[in-house]
C-alpha cells in the first residue's frame, strides 16, 4: 500500500526541500512507495485541500520550519490533526533554528529594524493587509504541539531523509544516533589543552589535526552526529547546526561545560575569546535554550 | 479543543530527547498558586561543595552565626561537578538567584574543580549578560570549612543584592 | 457580475517562499487589485548584529536553502570588503566555480520541477497531476536528465562547499579548503554528458516556446526598468557592476555595487512582508524594476560564452530588446544554463582551480562597512555589513533577489489578473496539446 505522505512548510529556508530533491535518483525508488497529498513546493494542493482532509489520514506528516506567523502556528495545529505520525522535519521545527536568534530581541524591535529603519526603506511603515501578525518570539514546534518523530538538521542530509523516509514508510521505528559529530570525524584526536581560542579566519587549519585541538570552536562534541561531521571533514569548525547531542538539555551549556574543563588560559581571556556566546554555542536552537525561555517567560509576564 | 488535543506530550523515538524536555519541564513543575507576599522575601539556591564550602555552612550553622533565612543548599562534590544547565534549570524554575560556593583556588579537594566552575561562571555570565538576564542573579565565591563568617557574610550579601534586583519575572505567582 | 469577490490562491505553490495572491474584482468585474502577499519573515538584518563577521557567510546561506550558495558568497564578499581584503586569484576561481555549480542546479530545477509542469502537462491539468512527479513518470528520460543535471550541480556544490545546503568554506581571505585533484578529474568527466544534457534541455525548451508562442508574446508582457550585473558588457555572475535599464532598453545607471544605495530603494507595501526594490531616481511604483534571468540577458551586451551567445542572439532575435514577456524569464533561464556549463567547463580545465593557494594567512579585522554584491539565480543580491574594530557586525542590510522582483511580479499579477477577469484571455490563446496527456 502506498503511504500518503503531506509535507508543510512553516517559515523557514526551504533548505529541508531542496535536500529531498537532492536525493535525485533516489527520489525514483521512494515516489513509487508514496503519495505525496501536500507538499507546496512541488504539488499543487492548497491549504484548504489540506484543511478538508479527514483527521488522521494523512499516514506522514514533514514539517519544516518554525512558526513565525500565527498563519505557522495554524498550518502546524493543521499538521498534527491530519497526520498519523508527524516529524519535526529539520532543526528550525526541532528546535526553532537559526530564526531562533531573533528571540534575543523583542518583536518590536525586529519589526523596527525591517520595515521602519532599515537603510534603504523609504516607505517605513508595518505592514498589515492579508499578512498574518507575528508571534512574539519563536518556540520549538515541540512545544507547541505533540510530534512522533524527530529529524533534525540544517537541513538533514539527503541520507537521513531517505534513512528516515524509508524506516518509517515500512512502519519501523527511527532511532535518532547516541554518537557526537566527533565520532564521526577522522581527524587526530589528543588531549585537550587549549591555550587560545582562534577565529575561523586566523592562520591556517592543518587538515590532519583535531579543529578544537588546534584552538578552533569546533562545536563536534556537543552536536548530534548525524552529518558525517560535514564541516571539520573540510577543514571547517562545526558550528552545531543539527542541534545538541540527545538528552542534552541545553546546547550552549553544555558547550561552556566542556570548554571550562578544556580551556587551559584565565577566566576572564576566555570570556574575552566569546563575546557573543550565544552566536556561538546556539547557532540554531537558540530557541530552545534555557535562556530563550526565561526570556520569552519574562516578556509575556510584562506585556501582562 | 486544540489546547487538550496538543498540550503537549513529547514522545521521540522512544527517548525522551534532553532539549526539547527542558519545555515540558517547566510546564510540569509549576508550583500550587502561593499568595503574591507584599515583602519581597527571595528563594536562592546554593550549591555548596562538599569539602570546603558546605563544611563552613555548617560551621555557620554550629556556630549560631546570624544570616538570612532565604537559602536552600544543595550539596555537590566539587563545584567542578556544577554543570551549568543545572544554573539554568533552577533560575527557569523560578529561583531568584544561584549561589555557588567552593574551596579557595589552590585547595579543591579534586586540584581543579572550583578553577573548571571558575571558568565556566565566567561563560554564563557573559551568556546570561547577552540574553539580558542579570548577571548578578548568579555568583560564585570561595569559603573554606574554616570560613563559617564569610560564607554567612556571601549569603547576606547575595539576599541584599537580589532584593535589590527584585524577583525572578520567571517566578510562577 | 453581481458583487464584488476577492479571489485568494493560498498558497502559492511551487514556489520557494511563503506567498499568497490576493485578487479583487469590483462589481463592475474589474480588477480593482491585485497583491502578492509574501506571508513571513525572519528578521537576518536584525539577529546578525552582534556576531563575528567572518561567521556571517555560515549564517547567511540559511536565508534561502535553494540558493545558499550566492548568500555564501555575497556575504564572505562583505566581510572582505569591509576588512579590506582581496582573496588570491585561486579562491575567487573556486568561489566562481562554486556559485556557477549552483547556477546550473538552481535552473534546472527551476525549469523542470517549478515551470516545466504547466507546459508539459498543461495549464488546465488538474493540480494533482500539475508537478515534477508526473514528469518523471510520463516523461522518464526527460525526468532523469532534469534529476541529473540537479544532481551534478549539487554534488559540484558540496564538493567545494562542503554540503551543498549550507556551503562552509568560503572565509575571509579565501576558502578553507582546496578544490582536490580527485574532485576536479571526477566532475570534469561528467562534463560531456552535461553538455549533451543542456543542449537537449535547450531543444526542448525551444519546442515549449514554439508550442506556447501564443502565451508568451500575449500573457503577462510587462514593462518595467531591468537590473543585472555585467563585467564590460558581458554577462556576469560572480563579481561585476550593476546596470539599471529603462523599460524603453537604454542603461540608465552603470555602478558598482558599493554605490547600491544612489539606485537602490525599498517601499515597504501594506500587504506584503516583503518590501518592492525600486530605482530610487524614478521613484515608486513607476521605478518597479525586476532582477534575474530575463533582466540580466536584457541589460548586457552579450554572453560570456560562445554556446551561450548563441542561444542569446537566438532568443533577443526572436523576441526583441529589452523583452518584456514574462514567461521569456524561462528562455532567458535556459541561456544562462548554457553559460553555466560553459563556464563550469573552462573553470574546471583551469589547473589554478586545484591550487592550495586560496588562503591569505593574516587577516585583520577592522572598523568600516562592506559591501558584497553577485547574481542569485532569481536576481541581484546584496548584503551590506558594518563592523567594529573586532570585527563583530554592528549592522547589516540586505537586498535579496526576491525583493527584486516582488514589485515587478505584481505588476504582472495585476496585468495578468486583467487579461484573465476582464477579458477572459487565457479562453483565447492557441495552446497546444500537452505533451503529457
Amino acid at each position: 500500500m502506498t503511504k500518503r505522505i503531506a509535507l508543510a512548510q512553516l517559515t523557514s529556508c526551504w533548505g529541508c526541500d531542496q535536500s529531498l530533491v537532492d536525493l535525485h535518483l533516489g527520489l525514483l525508488t521512494v515516489l513509487p512507495e508514496i503519495e505525496i497529498v501536500f507538499w507546496p513546493a512541488v504539488v499543487d494542493f492548497k491549504l484548504k485541500d489540506l484543511e478538508s482532509m479527514p483527521d488522521q489520514s494523512i499516514h506522514i506528516g514533514l514539517v519544516e520550519g518554525s512558526c513565525r506567523t500565527e498563519e505557522d502556528v495554524h498550518l502546524l495545529n493543521v499538521m498534527r490533526e491530519k497526520s498519523k505520525t508527524l516529524v519535526a522535519w529539520g532543526v528550525c521545527s526541532c528546535y526553532g533554528g537559526i530564526q531562533g536568534l531573533a528571540n534575543q530581541w523583542n518583536l518590536e524591535e525586529l519589526v523596527d529594524r525591517k520595515f521602519m529603519k532599515a537603510d534603504t526603506v523609504t516607505d517605513p511603515r508595518v505592514p498589515s493587509e492579508n499578512v498574518p501578525v507575528f508571534t512574539e518570539t519563536v518556540q520549538p514546534n515541540v512545544d507547541i504541539v505533540e510530534f512522533d518523530v524527530l529529524l533534525p538538521g540544517c537541513p538533514p542530509t539527503s541520507k537521513n531523509l531517505l534513512d528516515a523516509l524509508t524506516a518509517l514508510i515500512s512502519g519501523k521505528p527511527f532511532d535518532l544516533p547516541e554518537k557526537s559529530v566527533c565520532d564521526q570525524c577522522s581527524k587526530v584526536k589528543q588531549d585537550k589543552h587549549i591555550k587560545e581560542f582562534h577565529r575561523t579566519h586566523e592562520g591556517h587549519i592543518d587538515p590532519s589535526k583535531c579543529l578544537l585541538d588546534q584552538g578552533y570552536l569546533c562545536l563536534g562534541f556537543a552536536t548530534i552526529g548525524l552529518c558525517g561531521a560535514i564541516c571539520p571533514n573540510v577543514n571547517t569548525p562545526c558550528k552545531g547546526c543539527f542541534g545538541p547531542v540527545i538528552r542534552v538539555r541545553d546546547h550552549g551549556a553544555k558547550i561552556i561545560s566542556a570548554l571550562g574543563a578544556v580551556a587551559e588560559m584565565e577566566p576572564d581571556k576566555l570570556r574575552e575569546s566569546f563575546p557573543d556566546p550565544i552566536g556561538s554555542f546556539y547557532f540554531t536552537d537558540y530557541a530552545a535554550s534555557y535562556l530563550s525561555r526565561i526570556r520569552t517567560e519574562t516578556r509575556r509576564k510584562k506585556k501582562k | 479543543m486544540f489546547k487538550e488535543l496538543y498540550k503537549s506530550r513529547l514522545r521521540c523515538q522512544g527517548v525522551t530527547n534532553g532539549l526539547t524536555a527542558a519545555g515540558q519541564k517547566s510546564a510540569s513543575t509549576q508550583k500550587p498558586k502561593t499568595k503574591v507576599e507584599d515583602r519581597f522575601e527571595p528563594r536562592i539556591l546554593a550549591f555548596c561543595c562538599n569539602w570546603c564550602s558546605y563544611a563552613g555552612a555548617d560551621l555557620a550553622g554550629t556556630s549560631r552565626m546570624q544570616m538570612p533565612p532565604n537559602m536552600r543548599i544543595i550539596r555537590v562534590n566539587c563545584t567542578g561537578r556544577i554543570d551549568p544547565v543545572f544554573v539554568l534549570e533552577a533560575l527557569n524554575q523560578g529561583a531568584d538567584g544561584v549561589l555557588i560556593s567552593g574551596c579557595h583556588p589552590g585547595d579543591c579537594h579534586y586540584t581543579t574543580g572550583n578553577l573548571k566552575m571558575k571558568s565556566r561562571f565566567a561563560l554564563l555570565q557573559k551568556m546570561l549578560e547577552e540574553a539580558g538576564i542579570e548577571p548578578e542573579r548568579v555568583h560564585l565565591q570561595w569559603a573554606s570549612a574554616a570560613e563559617g563568617d564569610v560564607f554567612t557574610q556571601g549569603i547576606t550579601s547575595m539576599v541584599e543584592r537580589i532584593k535589590a534586583l527584585g524577583p525572578n519575572p520567571v517566578k510562577k505567582d | 457580475m453581481t458583487g464584488e469577490k476577492t479571489v485568494k490562491i493560498s498558497p502559492v505553490t511551487r514556489l520557494e517562499g511563503h506567498g499568497d495572491i490576493t485578487i479583487k474584482l469590483g462589481k463592475d468585474g474589474k480588477v480593482k487589485d491585485a497583491q502578492f502577499n509574501i506571508t513571513s519573515t525572519r528578521f537576518f538584518e536584525k539577529f546578525l548584529e552582534g556576531r563575528f563577521a567572518e561567521e556571517a557567510p555560515r549564517f547567511a546561506p540559511r536565508i534561502c536553502g535553494i540558493c545558499p550558495e550566492p548568500h555564501h558568497l555575497a556575504s564572505v564578499k562583505a566581510v572582505e570588503d569591509a576588512w579590506g581584503i582581496t582573496p588570491p586569484a585561486a579562491a575567487v576561481k573556486v568561489r566562481r566555480l562554486l556559485i556557477n555549480a549552483k547556477q546550473l542546479s538552481s535552473h534546472a530545477l527551476h525549469f523542470f520541477a517549478l515551470a516545466a509542469p504547466d507546459f508539459l502537462v498543461g495549464p488546465f491539468a488538474e493540480p494533482a497531476k500539475r508537478n515534477l512527479v508526473t514528469i518523471v513518470k510520463a516523461m522518464p528520460d526527460v525526468g532523469k536528465m532534469a534529476l541529473q543535471m540537479m544532481q551534478f550541480g549539487q554534488e559540484l556544490a558540496a564538493a567545494i562547499g562542503g554540503t551543498a545546503i549550507h556551503p562552509v568554506t568560503a572565509i575571509p581571505g579565501g576558502m578553507l579548503n582546496p578544490f582536490s585533484e580527485e574532485n576536479r578529474d571526477k566532475f570534469l568527466k561528467q562534463i560531456a554528458d552535461i553538455r549533451q544534457w543542456t543542449a537537449d534541455t535547450l531543444t526542448l525548451a525551444k519546442k515549449v516556446f514554439d508550442d506556447y508562442w501564443d502565451t508568451i508574446t500575449k500573457l503577462g508582457v510587462v514593462q518595467t526598468y531591468y537590473i543585472g550585473t555585467h563585467n564590460n558588457g558581458a554577462h556576469e555572475i560572480y563579481d561585476g557592476s550593476i546596470r539599471v535599464m529603462d523599460p524603453e532598453g537604454s542603461v540608465v545607471a552603470d555602478i558598482k555595487p558599493k554605490d547600491y544605495r544612489k539606485c537602490f530603494a525599498e517601499y515597504v507595501p501594506e500587504h506584503s512582508y516583503a518590501t518592492h526594490v525600486y530605482y530610487k531616481p524614478v521613484g515608486y511604483p513607476d521605478g518597479v524594476w525586476r532582477a534575474g534571468t530575463l533582466a540580466r540577458t536584457n541589460v548586457v551586451d552579450k554572453m560570456a560564452t560562445p554556446l551561450a551567445q548563441e542561444a542569446f542572439e537566438e532568443m533577443r532575435n526572436r523576441l526583441g530588446h529589452p523583452i518584456h514577456a514574462t514567461f521569456a524569464y524561462h528562455w532567458a533561464r535556459i541561456v544562462e544554463l548554457v553559460q553555466a556549463m560553459e563556464e563550469l567547463e573552462i573553470l574546471l580545465k583551469d589547473p589554478q582551480i586545484v591550487s592550495k593557494d586560496i588562503k591569505l594567512s593574516v587577516v585583520e579585522p577592522k572598523k568600516g562597512d562592506g559591501v558584497g554584491c553577485v547574481e542569485a539565480p532569481r536576481g541581484t543580491l546584496i548584503h551590506h555589513y558594518w563592523t567594529d574594530e573586532q570585527g563583530i557586525i554592528t549592522k547589516a542590510n540586505m537586498i535579496v533577489a526576491t525583493n527584486n522582483n516582488v514589485g515587478g511580479i505584481e505588476k504582472t499579477l495585476m496585468e495578468v489578473a486583467k487579461q484573465v477577469f476582464e477579458q477572459r484571455a487565457h479562453q483565447k490563446l492557441k495552446l497546444p496539446k500537452p505533451m503529457i496527456g
